[in-house]
């Protein structure tokens, strides 16, 4: 029963850690969107209008995503999503170092600007984790209430 | 993967897809979707030949300043904006033109202290070094 509740719980709060990072994320963004073009851009790996169209979109892809993981609606398909925006954002930023491109990559807004590669790096592999224990989140359960 | 769960994501990915378009159209006449010069960059060259007086300001980190930096540049990152832009006011006279530079071309850090102090400082005539630190040794072998 306590094992019950402690899972409901554990389930409940991954929801919000990754929900509100994600809205935060995205809000953030969506805020400024000239920014975000130019953050985009800055990886080249894309064409101008390319950077631009996705820093209208990716943000609020970002937020209705985070949304709906806070609101328990729809979450293994916001999960997916936001798992693959991370995995791409990690290849990105890889690809980028490798090529030696000094990039702001901009996530957070200018809370972002400080932390170096290792750190953005890490900070994407602990929220790959998360969005992996959430979408396996009913073995969660289970495995606590055992 | 589950007929459903692929419902899902689409449904997701077009509910995102409204606010975007929407706010697309409310920034039409602030981006443009053809890439813009970067107006306020100056190359090396154009900067030696600069007439009247110039401050150099260094957008890097503060080691990568203290390991070197153009002679008489000062730090001005946004790491410490808020300690180091007084200093900087400070030292600055009215008639100086402002080229701000970072380590190289792919770098941001020069563009974003060179918005920052027209926008926040209102500045004028402030400029971005072409390549930055990394142009700008180059240029003196």
């Amino acid at each position: 029963m306590i094992n019950s509740k402690l899972a409901t719980w554990a389930v409940r709060l991954l929801r919000l850690v990754i929900g509100a990072t994600f809205i935060y994320a995205g809000v953030v963004k969506a805020l400024s969107p000239i920014r975000f073009t130019n953050d985009i851009h800055n990886y080249r790996l894309l064409p101008w209008s390319m950077a631009v169209a996705l820093a209208f979109y990716l943000p609020w892809l970002e937020i209705v995503s985070g949304l709906a993981v806070l609101l328990d609606r729809f979450h293994r398909a916001a999960v997916a999503i936001l798992a693959l925006l991370t995995i791409i954002f990690i290849i990105a930023s890889a690809v980028a170092r490798i090529r030696g491109i000094d990039i702001s990559c901009g996530c957070f807004g200018h809370l972002s600007n400080h932390l170096s590669f290792a750190w953005h790096l890490g900070l994407d592999t602990v929220l790959l984790a998360l969005l992996f224990a959430l979408w396996r989140s009913k073995h969660l359960r289970r495995a606590i209430t055992v | 993967m589950p007929r459903g769960l692929v419902r899902e994501i689409l449904l997701l990915l077009c509910l995102a897809l409204l606010p975007a378009l929407g706010q697309a159209v409310y920034f039409r006449d602030r981006i443009s979707w053809r890439q813009p010069a970067k107006q306020d960059e100056i190359t090396v060259s154009q900067a030696r030949n600069l007439t009247g007086p110039v401050m150099w300001l260094d957008a890097r980190p503060e080691e990568e300043f203290a390991a070197g930096h153009i002679p008489g540049a000062k730090l001005l990152n946004a790491e410490h904006w808020d300690n180091l832009l007084p200093q900087v006011l400070n030292a600055w006279t009215p008639d100086q033109k402002l080229i701000v530079y970072c380590s190289k071309q792919s770098c941001d850090a020069s563009h974003e202290v060179a918005r920052r102090l027209r926008e926040e400082a209102n500045l004028k005539n402030v400029f971005v070094l072409a390549g930055g630190w990394e142009a700008w040794q180059e240029s003196a072998k």
